[in-house]
């Protein structure tokens, strides 16, 4: 047992039914690295919370079986964490309990993958709310680029915020040459008006094309191809029908670096 | 108990793995990118899943948004579970559980609950529990344990799981010290391990 914590020790029922702040839950997890009669702990403590989720387990609608299954083709798996160099690749002790960068790895990894998954989810539902046949066929080439785009090895994530309200999210791929670009929480426009990418480069502005709506409180999903690699990406405000130029000022920027 | 041929054949998880076991073993197939298994795993894990959620987010359409991430994560980050820190349910039912109140909480940023609201959302948390009308075997083995805590070990337990509280504010709505909120989670969680027998 070692040297006692007591603060940190009372904290391990808390911490199990995520009861504690995100500060907290770090500096339990560093304590869980040296103290094996807490990683115990944690690990009955965890399966009667799996105890208490069963006792509240409800049957999900029928009709979301299909698309969350068919969602996995286009998501890319995280590879196993291997520890040291050359861990043999059918090694299945991969630590997601102890050991160095408990957590931290792992949580890293579910953060940066959340967004892809927030979009995969985004079309999926996108497709289901419509009679599904009719608009597969004319989204399957919209989604067969999206799908190379969040499936590339090099596909990054970033961010920003929109200054009239809400927040974009671009998954980008320099292999697949695109990006998708999502938003959720913008400003409702009046029906006239409408959100307009653009990708700003050194040859000028571009339309990127109108951001369509989403479900709830989403806008997008939307793919932008052909990308040259330098450019800028923007939104700004425009007439619903779209506009060749910008006519205002961009409300958010997105520096689609190397 | 050591029933005939006949008898072992018509109890379903005798000859094929069933509960636990095969939750696991689909698992490890998806991590190896077996879409078929994710099936299997979907099949296995989505009610609880949904169920946990749903008690946290209590929106329907956003419970079930949040489920098909949740599965979708666990399709996505399936080799970096460990079943030697735990079974493949209590994984699962973590990330679907953390993602509820990051959610939560991540909204409440934004609009702070009115207080008076979450008391009575927390009576109906546990009231759920205690009076579900699908009594499965677990359901009943579930309450009878809660039932076994003390109040305000059953309080601390079920706001923090089935409602989404920090511990913090469950000492604000129970008018109790937080430091007796953290040891409350801790008993009482304790005790319902030893009542349902978990290892």
């Amino acid at each position: 047992m070692g040297e006692r914590r007591n603060g940190l020790h009372a904290l391990v029922g808390a911490y199990v039914v995520d009861a504690v702040e995100d500060g907290e839950r770090a500096e339990f997890e560093r304590h869980l690295l040296t103290c094996e009669q807490c990683r115990d702990d944690v690990r009955g403590l965890r399966e009667t919370t799996a105890r208490l989720a069963a006792a509240a387990a409800i049957t999900p609608r029928p009709e979301l079986r299909r698309p969350t299954i068919q969602a996995a083709a286009v998501v890319r798996q995280l590879p196993p964490v291997v520890s040291g160099d050359r861990a043999p690749a059918m090694s299945r002790r991969v630590r997601w309990q102890a050991g160095r960068g408990f957590a931290r790895t792992w949580l890293a990894g579910v953060a940066a993958g959340l967004v892809v998954v927030l979009v995969v989810v985004a079309v999926v539902l996108g497709l289901q709310a419509g009679s599904m046949q009719q608009r597969l066929a004319a989204q399957e080439r919209r989604d067969d680029a999206m799908t190379a785009v969040l499936g590339a090895h090099d596909a990054v994530v970033m961010t920003a915020a929109v200054s009239t309200g809400g927040t974009a999210t671009v998954v980008m791929s320099h292999q697949a040459r695109g990006l998708v670009f999502t938003a959720r929480g913008l400003a409702r426009l009046p029906g006239v008006k409408a959100y307009e990418l653009w990708l700003a480069g050194p040859a000028g502005v571009t339309s990127a094309g109108m951001v369509p709506p989403g479900r709830r409180d989403m806008s997008g999903p939307m793919i932008v191809g052909g990308l040259a690699g330098g450019e800028q990406l923007e939104m700004t405000v425009e007439p619903a029908s779209g506009s060749r130029q910008p006519t205002s000022a961009p409300i958010v920027r997105i520096v689609l670096s190397t | 108990m050591a029933g005939s041929p006949a008898d072992g054949a018509r109890r379903p998880g005798r000859d094929s793995p069933a509960g636990p076991d095969a939750l696991q073993a689909a698992l490890a197939a998806v991590a190896r990118g077996d879409e078929a298994a994710f099936a299997a795993v979907y099949d296995r894990a989505a009610p609880a899943v949904l169920g946990t959620v749903r008690r946290i987010l209590r929106d329907p359409a956003q419970s079930e948004e949040v489920m098909q991430e949740v599965l979708l994560e666990v399709w996505r980050t399936a080799a970096r579970f460990d079943p030697a820190a735990g079974s493949a349910a209590a994984w699962i039912t973590m990330l679907a559980h953390r993602r509820a109140v990051d959610r939560v909480r991540s909204e409440q940023r934004a609009a702070q609950r009115d207080a008076r609201a979450a008391v009575a959302d927390a009576e109906v948390g546990y009231d759920e529990v205690a009076e579900a009308v699908e009594a499965s075997l677990e359901r009943e083995r579930v309450r009878r344990c809660l039932d076994g805590l003390t109040e305000l070990q059953r309080e601390s337990v079920t706001l923090a799981y089935y409602c989404g509280y920090s511990y913090r504010e469950v000492a604000q709505l129970l008018g109790v010290a937080v430091g007796t909120v953290k040891t409350r989670m801790r008993d009482g969680l304790i005790r319902l391990r030893d009542c349902l027998g978990v290892d």
